[in-house]
């Protein structure tokens, strides 16, 4: 073992690094060709000469003793050999080869003592000769001398051969990890465009000014800007996007978006922008009438109040995670906006009251059109709503992560839809616990405008754990909705095959476009007998027990336009699965190393 | 039909095979028109420097070869030079590619 570790200094010091999931000792043994094997054979050996060893001790008198020792050839053992018999013989051919190895034999004395007869020694030369290139290789690699224990004979080619192997396999490896988290990434597309191929090249080099940060960026900030000036909105948010998900947006790069034209602009990590970041948002970019800020830690009273005094077109505010606004501040926001917001979106904070709630309402309520309150931990009375959203274009309602399961009700839910349903686009009650099928029966009549037909695009209904298949068989058996593009029907633990069935029996079955069916553990399978989507573009069956090879082919033929299919947790789905091209699977246990 | 020519600024013609150009669903329409007589096609880009014009055509034909490689096979990265990168987003954004 010691002596490997000599080689991979002498020979393969750069191979030695530790790669992928392996530590380096690991790759170190299998690129030396090392395995538990050749461990024992070495073992095996040495005891075999121990043993000779002993009996050599005992027949010490006996010439011939050592002819049995033929058939114990090993490398180092015929080296022994071969020294032994150039002390016998001088005009060897072998003489030059083995001077070397003359002092080095520690154990040679022993081995002398056996002289071999004629015919044996030609044998051994034989194959000694066979062998050379191996004794070639063990001089070329250092003079270090011959250990008692005999090596594995590991010739130069299969040594040249098991790296080959290896680095063949570490490129195997390194590829389908590389797949793997392009998987996770959700990339089905294997070439990206040159659009996100630039856009990842200006991000990277826009991170990579900032850790040079001096002022003469400013100036370089304002070339990038003057140039980025010609491209359309999208790729703006896009570049936001980026940003956001290399953690890189903050007050420098901000400056990117410093453009008098653009109009909405979703930012989806802020963490870093200060409130001076966001002061000069208001400022640079005036004519903005959709602002999202995910993330907005940062985000101060004197901030927010800036936003609502400078940006005269601001209709449309998502906020997340604005800890620092406090409720007097709220307060003075929606009585500025009073009139002019349309959509406001609020998460992650405990400081938004049912005071907070009810200033919003009261300003602002005529005019709302969306409305989304998502795990605010302070507010617990939601019964003011009813009395207040009366929209009648109202389109996005998303109740979701009350503190309390207790504070959305089945009264609060159905007496709020029946003022706003017919118009409603959006309807989002993820993690309202206490919502049950009473909600979901008088959806039917909240939802159906026109002659039992909804206008509802999305629907989540995530964690609803108390609505049953009766309600939901209730509900698509009654309304009809052919503008349903998204639908979450995840962790909903008590709907069966009967509920789902009629979903895809309703005419949302044939508009819907992404579908989550995650965690309905009570599914046997047999609703995707009644499947048939033509839209459908995404479709999560995660944590599935029916879910197996089988279902995975039959999706992929009876949904011509899926593309990505999520298996997580699906353990019956294995690599054998047959994939149609076009759809890629995501979540399986053997994509994974 | 087996080649066009991309004219850039400085009336540079660069080729660029078919199959790569209809990549671009911009391109794809200009040669689909009913008014291309003359041989070999040309499109004129003429607003386009011609480096970039050339990284175009490059990523073209880098698609066009790469498109329907196996599942198991690699793709290299496809290199845009830094300085390049916001003239190019600009064309890519135009070509749509």
């Amino acid at each position: 073992m010691y002596r490997g570790s000599n080689r991979a200094k002498s020979g393969q010091g750069e191979n030695s690094e530790v790669r992928g999931p392996n530590s380096a000792l690991t790759q170190f043994l299998k690129e030396q060709g090392i395995n538990a094997e050749s461990i024992r054979q070495k073992w095996l050996k040495s005891r075999e000469k121990e043993t000779k060893e002993v009996s050599t001790d005992v027949k010490e008198e006996e010439e011939d003793e050592d002819v049995s020792s033929s058939k114990y050839f090993t490398k180092g053992r015929r080296r022994a050999i071969s020294d032994s018999s150039e002390e016998n013989d001088e005009d060897d051919e072998d003489d030059d080869e083995e001077e070397d190895n003359n002092n080095a034999d520690g154990n040679s004395l022993q081995t002398r003592r056996s002289v071999p007869r004629s015919d044996d020694r030609l044998k051994r030369f034989a194959i000694a000769e066979e062998d050379s290139d191996e004794e070639e290789y063990d001089e070329g690699m250092s003079s270090r001398t011959i250990s008692e224990t005999p090596v594995p004979a590991i010739s130069q080619e299969q040594l040249e051969l098991n790296l080959k192997k290896s680095k063949q396999q570490l490129m195997q490896r390194r590829r389908k990890k590389k797949r793997a988290a392009e998987l996770l990434d959700r990339k089905i597309r294997r070439i990206s465009t040159l659009q996100d191929v630039c856009i990842s090249q200006i991000s990277a080099n826009i991170s990579k000014l900032q850790q040079n940060t001096n002022s003469a960026d400013d100036t370089i900030h304002s070339k990038i800007r003057e140039t980025l000036g010609g491209i359309s909105t999208q790729n703006m948010n896009k570049l936001a996007r980026t940003l956001s998900k290399n953690r890189a947006l903050n007050d420098h790069t901000l400056q990117l978006f410093l453009k008098t034209e653009l109009r909405s602009l979703a930012f989806h990590d802020c963490s870093k922008l200060s409130y001076e970041g966001y002061k000069m948002l208001a400022i640079f970019a005036p004519h903005l009438s959709e602002l999202s800020l995910q993330m907005c830690g940062q985000l101060n009273n004197e901030a927010l109040l800036y936003i609502a005094e400078k940006l005269p077109n601001l209709d449309s505010l998502y906020l997340d995670g604005p800890f620092l606004i406090n409720e007097y501040t709220w307060d003075i926001f929606f009585t500025r906006m009073g009139g002019r917001l349309k959509a406001f979106h609020v998460s992650n904070t405990h400081r938004f009251t049912n005071d907070s709630l009810r200033s919003l309402l009261e300003h602002c309520g005529n005019n709302l059109v969306s409305l989304r309150l998502s795990r605010l931990d302070d507010l617990t009375d939601y019964s003011i709503m009813p009395q207040y959203l009366k929209c009648p274009n109202f389109e996005n309602l998303g109740l979701e992560h009350p503190a309390k399961e207790e504070y959305i009700t089945d009264d609060i839910l159905v007496a709020t839809l029946k003022n706003i349903g017919s118009t409603l686009k959006h309807l989002s009650l993820n993690g309202c616990l206490a919502v049950t099928d009473t909600t979901i029966i008088n959806l039917k009549d909240a939802l159906s405008a026109d002659a039992g037909t909804s206008v509802l695009e999305s629907l989540e209904l995530e964690e609803l754990d108390q609505i049953t298949s009766d309600g939901i068989v209730f509900l698509f058996s009654e309304v009809s909705m052919p503008n349903l593009k998204v639908c979450s029907f995840r962790r909903c633990l008590q709907l069966d095959d009967m509920a789902i069935t009629e979903f895809f029996l309703n005419k949302a079955g044939k508009s819907i476009m992404t579908l989550s069916l995650n965690s309905l553990k009570a599914l046997k399978g047999d609703c995707f007998d009644a499947m048939e989507c033509p839209e459908l573009k995404k479709l999560d069956i995660g944590f599935l027990g029916c879910a197996n090879d089988v279902l995975i082919k039959k999706l992929g033929e009876q949904n011509a336009k899926l593309e990505i299919l999520e298996v997580f947790g699906d353990n019956l789905v294995s690599g054998k699965a047959e994939i149609r091209s076009g759809l890629t699977v995501i979540g399986r246990q053997s994509d994974t190393l | 039909m087996s080649e066009v020519l991309l004219v850039s600024k400085d009336d540079l013609e660069i080729p660029v095979s078919y199959e790569a150009a209809i990549i671009s669903p911009v391109l794809k329409g200009m040669l689909s028109g009913p008014f291309l007589e003359e041989h070999p096609i040309k499109i004129e880009l003429k607003d386009i420097e011609p480096q970039v014009l050339a990284k175009v055509v490059e990523y073209l034909e880098y698609c066009s070869t790469y498109r329907n490689v196996g599942e198991n096979d690699d793709i290299p990265e496809f290199d845009v030079p830094t300085e390049m990168s916001l003239e190019l987003l600009l064309v890519a954004d135009y070509l749509n590619i």
